[in-house]
């Protein structure tokens, strides 16, 4: 390598070296630009920010008033219907409780329910007793009272309202103990069909025979009893000694 | 001298120069950290910008419901003067 090589390498590095650190530093003109653009932001946010705790205090402000105001409305509105507010916010509380449990037992199926029936005609009592009461005479109360009064007297009715079922023939519904039991509608389960059959002894003589027209008692859908079991077994035992055919 | 030594102090003298004149048009140190002070004020004032607006969302929405049910209290006194006969 000749030392005119060697000097032409030594200047290209020399020149990139030089070119590189320029590059990857800011130039005054940058740095003026981003300075100016800086200031400018904190200018305007800190407008933004003044601005903003103005409106802070004007709705604290507001705040206060409508607490106020609501206040004296509520303390106006209870002389008005002669009862203190601690009477007003008992009652208020008790009707919040009543709807709340009311939802939970409209949400509890037939059986469930059934083993409900004191407390709903407990709520029933109560929900008389609160339609009387002076705060009932404010429209909402009033009319939420008779809401959830209508409610309780439909699931009361419902318990008190004993299922049914009327049999139909077997070429059209292939309607047979088994097959009504194992209706959607009925309990879901044909296991349960000896309920049906215990439930209607004054029709149903043998469980293998049910007449179209019938109209037949359906219990509440829970576990057979011991009788129905019994009754279950003495028919299997009998189906199972009957000859082949039978 | 030979003539390639000379070449070579030129070239060399050339890149002096270059990285000179490229250093003098940055900006110096204590300017940098202006201005890094500079975009953390506007970060800090960002993030505070942001909490107040959230703040007095909250308010706002507060004064809304508070505003209802003064409404609501109204409309119940005016029911219950109307039932009770205008007392």
């Amino acid at each position: 390598m000749t030392s005119r090589t060697l000097a032409l390498i030594l200047l290209l590095i020399s020149l990139l070296t030089a070119v590189a650190s320029g590059q990857d530093k800011m130039t005054r003109d940058q740095w003026q630009s981003a300075m100016t653009a800086a200031t400018a932001k904190v200018a305007d946010l800190q407008a933004q920010l003044t601005k903003l705790q103005g409106d802070k205090t004007a709705l604290t402000a507001q705040s206060a008033k409508l607490d106020a105001d609501l206040r004296a409305c509520e303390d106006a509105l209870y002389a008005l219907l002669g009862v203190s507010r601690a009477e007003a916010d008992a009652f208020v509380k008790e009707l919040a409780d009543i709807e709340k449990r009311v939802d939970e037992l409209q949400k509890m199926g037939d059986a469930e329910l059934l083993s409900h029936r004191d407390e709903l005609e407990r709520i029933q009592l109560r929900l008389k007793e609160l339609s009387g009461n002076k705060m009932a005479l404010i429209p909402r109360f009033g009319d939420k009272i008779r809401s959830l009064q209508e409610k309780v007297a439909a699931m009361l009715q419902g318990l008190s309202t004993e299922k049914t079922y009327t049999v139909g023939s077997w070429s059209r519904t292939h309607d047979c103990l088994w097959n009504i039991a194992r209706k959607k509608d009925i309990y879901d389960n044909a296991w349960l069909w000896p309920k049906i059959w215990q439930a209607n002894r004054d029709k149903i003589r043998d469980p293998d025979v049910i007449k179209p027209k019938w109209v037949l008692k359906v219990p509440e859908k829970k576990d057979l009893t011991k009788e129905e079991k019994a009754a279950a077994n003495r028919y299997y035992r009998k189906k199972a000694a009957a000859p082949s055919g039978e | 001298m030979p003539k390639s030594m000379r070449f070579a102090f030129l070239s060399l003298g050339a890149a002096a120069l270059l990285l000179v004149v490229g250093c003098s048009n940055s900006p110096s140190d204590d300017e940098l950290r202006k201005l890094q002070e500079l975009q953390a004020q506007v970060k800090q004032l960002d993030e505070q910008v942001t909490a107040q607006q959230k703040e007095n969302a909250a308010l706002e929405k507060q004064n809304a419901e508070k505003n209802g049910r003064l409404q609501q209290c109204q409309t119940d006194q005016e029911a219950v003067r109307k039932a009770t006969g205008g007392k």
